[in-house]
This record gives C-alpha cells, structure tokens and sequence, in this order.
C-alpha cells in the first residue's frame, strides 16, 4: 500500500496551554484510523490542523509527498465532517450534495447523473427535492456524507460524526460508513469516545490522552490498552452473562 | 396532592380591549374613510357618491406619491441590506473592536425627527457641509452645493433611511451569523473546495436574506410609511405617501375630505395587501 498522509512532529498550543504534542503517523491509501479519545484531549485541533483550518505550532504534514503547508484549505481535497451534519438549510438534499460540483464549475449534465448516482448509492433518491429540515437525523448524515463524498477526496476527516444519532441509526451509519470507504478506497480519519465505534470502523487505531497520540500495531495491542477501557467493558459485560446464566 | 402551575390566562375583558386596539379600531378607522370617500361619512357627508373615485383616474398625485415612496423605501432597505451584509461578512474582525459594537446602538436611540433635523442642519445648502466646502474654496457660492436635502430624488430621504436602518441590520445580521453558525458552515465549505467568495455568495448571503426576511420587510413597509423624516427633508412634489395623505386632511377646505378620506383608504388596503403577499411569499421561500 502506498503512504497517502505522513504527519511528523506535530504540535499545538492555546494560550501556553499544550493541545497537541509531538505527534507523528502515517497512513496508507484506504486505511480507516480510528482515534479515540475523551472530550478536550486535541482530536477536533488535531482535525483542524490536517485540514488546513487551523496552523500548527511546529511539525510537517505530507499528503502524497506533498507538503501541506502552504496549501490553503479549499484545496487540499481533505473535507472536514462535523458532528453535526451541517447541511445548507436554503438548499435541496440534491443541491446540498451538488455543492462541491457547482463550486467547481462541473457541467450540467455531469452534475445530475453523479448526483444521481449518489443519491441512489445513498438510499436518498425519494428525498432529492426535499429541505435538510424535512429529514430525519440519520438521513441528513447520509447527505452530508453524499456531500463530502461527491468531490473524491483525498482524505476524509471524520470528527464524532454519529454522536448525536440514537443508538440505531449509529449502528446503521457505521455500517453505511464502512460499506462506502471500502466501496470508494476512502482513507479516512475518524475520531471518537465511543470504543465499539472505533473498532467497528477502524482498519488502524490510535488512543489520543492530554495531546499525545499512541498508535497501535494491532487490534489485540489496542483492546489490551488499559486507557481504552475495552477490556473492562468486556469483563463487564462477562459478569452480566454470568449473572443471568447463575440466576438462569 | 400535586401542585400543577397553571398557565396564564389573560382575562376575557383585557383580551378583549387588546382585540379592539390592535384590529378593532384600524378597521372601524378604515370603514370610516371608506364612507367618508363615498360622501357617507364626515362633515360634510350628503349622500352616497361615487365622484370621488371618478375623479381619482385624473388625479396622478396618488401614484406618483406611491411610486416615489416605493422607490425611496427600495432604495433605503437595498442599501442599508447591502451595507450591513458588507460590514458582517467582510469586516467582523472590525465590528468586534471597540468602539463600533456600542456606536452602531447609537442610531437606534435617536427618534427619526432628529435625525432628520439633524441632517438638514448638515446637508442642507444653508447647512454646515456646505458652509465648509464654501469657506474651503471647494464651491464658489452655497447655491453651488449639489441638492442632498428636499431634491428631487429623495436623497436626503434615502440616506436618513440608511443611517437609522443599517445598524439595526448589522446588529440583526451578525445574531443570526452567530446563531446559524456560519463561521462553522464557513470552514466546512473551505474544506469541501469554496474560496471566501463562494462561501459569502452561496452560503452565507442567502441564509442571511432568509432568515432575516420578515424583518426585512417589515423595515420595508415602516419607510414606505415613514411620515417625519420625508416632511423635514422632503419636497412639496413628488411627495410620500404619508405626506401626501397628511397634507390633503389638513387643509382648511372641508371639500377636499373625502378625497383624503379615499387616498388614506387606498393607501391602507394596498399596504395590507402588500403586507400579505411578501409575507406569503417569505414564508414558502422558509419551507423550501
């Protein structure tokens, strides 16, 4: 696999307050880094930073060899997803998804059949015409995503994208996700507080504390990481089973 | 036992005294000009007549009235709109520094008479600019200043307009570029390949317009209507229609009544209705 993202020596800080120390990693093409970390540990600065939107304190990003740092951000083709969806609430589900096109000045004709054809990848054909605000949360992430999507990009940054959905519509839009990267070859960044989402998600993971980045070689070395707390979780939900099967 | 709150109910009787000063009495006022027009009301009422609607088709002081308070109330909203977008998407940084958060409050405490009085004292060719270009060698004699106030054009007019309704606007912008989170929409669109310029023309303007839109119309009606501001810096001809109406009810001929009566009434009608339609028309543009 041939390296898309190298990141070396990274660093941040806000007001003499460090954010993001000295983090270094690489990702390959199509790889999935799963990041997880509780809220304030730098994984938004860290997104920001590789996205172009904010300036980092000292360190170099590379993106297919190319140094990064004199590229403004509309174009390093890295699209920054909120948690939330964010999506023009004066445009249609089908114009949202256009946007990227439109900007860049794509023909008529060509606009509508990859508009299309997103939609319908999607599964969001029957609402093309309807407002953001006519949709239900799970539908206006699938938009977003068709959005980000739509202008291939190199690398997607992913920032808590399904923390507001319910519990269902979370586990659908992983599986959504998961489906699309493979199906495009999307290397993406995604970061989360949920562990089974970063293992559901992940081809690669890494734990982000106080702005220091541990990357991990392997699942087992990442479940076994005390900080990750999976292998609490597990012996949680070990003694359920156990309960339930004693008092069976 | 559980101790609910009730919700407030307002009293019958002060719902309905509300009832009658906010619909009841504008519309008695309405029907009342209405007979008065028809020579059916009024003090010198002798019968039902219908000449003086005959005699509106002769009369071009009604629409010439309506059209240049059309145009002033246009040309006000356009560019107070188009300043206070300017201000907000182009100098935010700027609108943050002090002292421009607490000066653009500043119009908004001063009655429109005064700021009226004081742009006459300003623009005026008797008024300080003029006086200072004079003493400056800039022009050879005061009648040599260009018309700002009581001109033609309604420049003195328009620009009272702007110097009241901008700031507002700025003010009523800038909460909703917060509240819309525009600043985040503005990184996403960076992301997604816009440069500032697409952002502003793509996003961040018609989420703006939107939003702001039924106020935007309402500060449209309030100049179309606006009645101390055009007196002071007015002319006698073309008129607004306010002046207009003021003007033929406060003549001593008794006669001239129903004529007013029948213009205050047309005036009203064609404002409500105005009033309708752009409302109708902001909130499907709001569903869609």
């Amino acid at each position: 696999m041939s390296e898309l993202l190298t990141v070396a020596h990274l660093s941040k800080q806000f007001a003499a307050q460090p954010v993001l120390r000295d983090i270094s990693f690489a990702l390959n093409q199509g790889e999935v880094l799963a990041v997880l970390g509780r809220s304030g540990c730098g994984k938004t600065t860290l997104l920001k930073i590789l996205a172009g939107l904010e300036a980092a304190d000292a360190g170099t990003l590379h993106l297919q060899g190319q140094d990064l740092h004199p590229v403004p951000p509309n174009a390093r083709q890295m699209v920054y997803l909120y948690q939330e969806p964010l999506l023009f609430p004066h445009l249609t589900v089908f114009e949202n998804v256009a946007f990227g096109l439109r900007i860049r000045k794509v023909a008529k004709a060509e606009i509508d059949q990859q508009v299309s054809e997103m939609l319908d990848e999607l599964d969001l054909r029957q609402h093309a015409q309807k407002a953001p605000n006519q949709l239900s949360g799970g539908q206006r992430q699938r938009v977003s995503f068709g959005r980000a999507l739509i202008i291939r990009p190199r690398l997607l940054l992913l920032d808590e994208p399904f923390g507001n959905l319910d519990a269902q519509t979370r586990a659908d839009m992983q599986q959504l996700f998961l489906r699309v990267s493979r199906q495009h070859q999307i290397t993406s960044l995604f970061v989360t507080h949920d562990s089974r989402e970063a293992l559901t998600v992940g081809t690669r993971f890494g734990y982000l504390d106080q702005g220091a980045l541990t990357s991990f070689a392997s699942v087992a070395e990442f479940v076994q990481d005390a900080r990750t707390a999976i292998g609490s979780e597990l012996a949680f939900w070990e003694s359920i089973q156990q309960t339930s099967r004693s008092s069976g | 036992m559980s101790s609910k709150a009730r919700p407030f109910r307002l009293p019958s009787p002060l719902l309905g005294l509300y009832g009658l000063l906010v619909a009841g009495l504008p519309l008695a006022g309405l029907a009342y000009a209405l007979l008065g027009s028809v020579g059916l009301a009024g003090p010198l009422a002798a019968g039902f007549t219908g000449r003086y609607w005959q005699a509106l088709g002769a009369d071009s002081g009604l629409p010439y009235a309506a059209l240049f308070s059309g145009w002033v109330a246009l040309a006000s909203l356009g560019i107070s709109t188009g300043l206070a977008l300017l201000l907000v998407l182009r100098a935010q940084p700027t609108l943050r520094r002090w002292p421009l958060p607490g000066l653009l409050y500043v119009p908004l405490l001063l009655p429109a008479l005064v700021v009226g009085f004081y742009l006459f004292q300003f623009l005026s060719r008797a008024g300080w600019l003029a006086r200072i270009s004079f003493r400056l060698g800039l022009i050879s004699r005061l009648e040599a200043f260009p018309e700002l106030v009581q001109d033609g054009a309604g420049i003195g007019i328009i620009l009272a307009h702007v110097l009241l309704t901008f700031p507002f606007l700025t003010l009523l912008f800038l909460a909703i570029y917060r509240e819309s989170r525009l600043d985040d929409y503005r990184q996403l669109t960076l992301t997604l390949g816009a440069n500032a310029g697409q952002f502003r023309r793509r996003v961040a303007v018609p989420v703006l317009l939107r939003r702001a839109a039924p106020t935007l119309l309402l500060s449209f009606i309030a100049t179309l209507g606006a009645y101390d501001i055009p007196l002071l810096l007015g002319r006698p001809y073309p008129q607004m229609l306010s002046v207009y109406i003021a003007t033929r009810l406060q003549r001593f001929d008794l006669r001239e009544l129903p004529a007013a009566y029948l213009a205050g009434f047309l005036v009203a009608v064609g404002l409500l209705g105005l009033i309708s339609v752009l409302l109708r028309l902001t909130r499907r543009v709001r569903v869609e």
